[in-house]
């Protein structure tokens, strides 16, 4: 599906989901959501914003404090049962493959989950052969390095694929390479008539997998939507970005440059395609005062949309802790 | 029906394969555990006349079937939970206690061979014989899945995998010194005696003596007892592996 279209139907209703382990702590906090039919949806968010507590809820492990989740129509937290067969699921965790063989592991699940035995033999060995997976089929996974054990996992979701496939970090520790691959992967078992609902919190992949996101923190949904309209932020979709000289302090940004984040000596804020001249001018001004080494503008990214609403920055894609310009100022 | 006896038998499976490593290490040390039982038998008394022997012997099979159950389980199920291994296995469209049964199959075939090893050992070492009845397989079961399901709910009901290592430790401690398995419930304190009227652990040796010599013992009410907390066992179980967070 193609990124902006309206979603016809859901398969998968949030509806106020509240979670907490504690009394009174929230960590689900009146969360909504609607997965349309063939999407691939991301769901964003720093580490501990409720992720992984949502989608325990999703495949019934775990049980919510009120609201809503229903799969087709079908209300889940009623039915647990319901959910894991509509659900195929790749745990954030280590799955338990120890003394099977990549091929044993990915078929048994294959089986379980209710295929048959030829076809989910050539599912199996077409999946080990697309993530060029093949030195691995027969070996012990005792053997296999963490990334190999995940895009194990992965093949155990994707080799006969719930109406929703979950996936909780797929890519983590994964080479670069077979993380293309396994992207294409993901692109297949949308054409396979699956949804995929995918938890992570590396936003660049996210901006070129999605096809919508929600960006979730502290237990609340604070942005939805496609990457582009969240990128779009009421017409400030270009980005711009500062390099202070040592020593120099922030400067008054001018009124055309907004959510502004400062991080050690870039300063980074959004603006309007008609002010980029004016806002090239005011920094090259800067640069001619000695108080500018470098200034740069282009198409904003999800990485700035994702700052912006997270604010205080968790994300491994981004190694310097991120200060609000507003409060250096004051 | 069928359905469910194919997901059994897919579980199985992969419950056997991830267990082939420590598999055949957990059977070779129920076996010498078991052989060194009926030698260590003749250390402890080194003029032990063939009824004793006979006595001590049958209790073993209980002993080693327990420490399956209330040790051996809920140690690899609280391994399990730390790994996150059911919170995947929870997700698989699987019915929880048909995963149950599969992983009480594993155990049970870890626990018999000792087993039997000690009583033909036992037998043959100190020259008594034995008096096998063909209740001695349901009898068998039954303490092993007693034992199994109680480990089970024990392990799944405790969060912290280091106090479940604990309770294990004391479990065997109460099991070898505290329990009437290879003396008979009178030497023990009275208000003792008593606490294991109310537990499986001295009917479990009874179902063993029962089934296995012609010791006169009152099977209708050991089988009784020991399959209520099978049957207390296997409900925990159930509520506790249907639980969710």
């Amino acid at each position: 599906m193609a990124a902006g279209l309206e979603i016809k139907g859901s398969v998968l209703k949030i509806d106020n989901l509240c979670k907490s382990y504690v009394k009174g702590k929230l960590v689900n906090d009146y969360i909504s959501l609607s997965l349309g039919y063939g999407e691939i949806f991301g769901l964003l968010g720093p580490n501990g914003a409720g992720k992984t507590t949502l989608v325990s809820q999703i495949i019934g492990l775990a049980k919510p404090d009120s609201g809503s989740i229903t799969i087709e129509g079908v209300d889940i937290i009623a039915k647990p049962g319901y959910t894991r067969q509509a659900c195929s699921f790749q745990a954030q965790t280590q799955v338990p493959i120890n003394g099977l063989t990549a091929m044993q592991a990915i078929e048994l699940v294959g089986r379980v989950r209710g295929g048959n035995t030829q076809k989910v033999r050539s599912r199996t060995l077409e999946l080990l052969h697309n993530l060029e997976m093949e030195e691995w089929t027969k070996k012990s996974a005792e053997t296999f390095s963490g990334g190999m054990r995940r895009l194990v996992a992965f093949c155990m979701a994707s080799v006969v694929p719930g109406r929703i496939v979950i996936l909780d970090e797929p890519t983590n520790d994964i080479d670069p390479l077979r993380r293309r691959l396994l992207w294409q992967e993901v692109r297949t078992l949308v054409a396979m008539g699956s949804t995929v609902l995918l938890i992570t919190h590396n936003v660049l992949e996210a901006e070129r997998a999605v096809d919508r996101l929600a960006i979730i923190d502290k237990g609340k949904v604070v942005s939805m939507g496609t990457p582009a309209s969240l990128k779009g932020n009421g017409g400030l979709n270009m980005r711009f970005e500062i390099t202070l000289e040592p020593r120099a302090d922030v400067p008054i940004m001018p009124e055309s440059i907004q959510n502004t984040t400062v991080t050690g000596r870039r300063v980074i804020g959004r603006l309007r395609e008609s002010d980029i001249a004016s806002a090239i001018q005011w920094a090259r001004s800067l640069k001619e005062k000695g108080l500018a080494e470098e200034y740069s503008v282009g198409p904003a990214s999800l990485e700035d949309v994702y700052l912006k609403v997270v604010g205080h920055g968790d994300s491994p894609e981004i190694p310097d802790k991120e200060v609000n310009h507003d409060r250096i100022a004051a | 029906m069928t359905g469910l006896l194919r997901k059994y038998g897919l579980m199985l499976k992969w419950q056997a394969l991830s267990s082939k490593t420590i598999l055949p290490i957990s059977l070779v040390v129920e076996l010498v555990v078991a052989f060194g039982f009926v030698i260590g038998l003749g250390f402890l008394y080194p003029s032990i006349s063939p009824n004793i022997a006979k006595f001590l012997t049958t209790g073993a099979p209980t002993i080693s079937l327990l420490m399956v159950g209330l040790v051996l389980v809920p140690q690899m199920v609280a391994d399990a939970k730390t790994e996150g291994t059911f919170d995947y296995i929870w997700s698989l469209p699987v019915p929880r206690m048909v995963y149950v049964a599969a992983d009480a199959t594993i155990y049970t075939l870890i626990a018999i061979p000792g087993v039997i090893l000690s009583l033909i050992l036992g037998a043959a070492y100190y020259h008594f014989g034995l008096h096998v009845s063909l209740l001695v397989i349901p009898a068998m079961l039954l303490i092993v899945l007693a034992g199994i399901f109680l480990g089970y709910s024990l392990a799944h009901s405790i969060a912290k995998a280091q106090i479940t290592q604990l309770i294990t430790q004391v479990l065997v401690f109460f099991i070898m010194i505290f329990s009437p398995i290879m003396f008979p419930a009178a030497q023990l304190p009275h208000w003792l005696a008593d606490v294991h009227r109310f537990l499986p652990i001295e009917y479990m040796a009874d179902l063993s003596r029962g089934t296995l010599t012609d010791l006169k013992v009152n099977m209708g009410l050991a089988f009784a007892v020991v399959g209520g907390w099978c049957l207390i066992g296997l409900v925990a179980t159930c509520i506790l592996v249907h639980r969710r967070r």
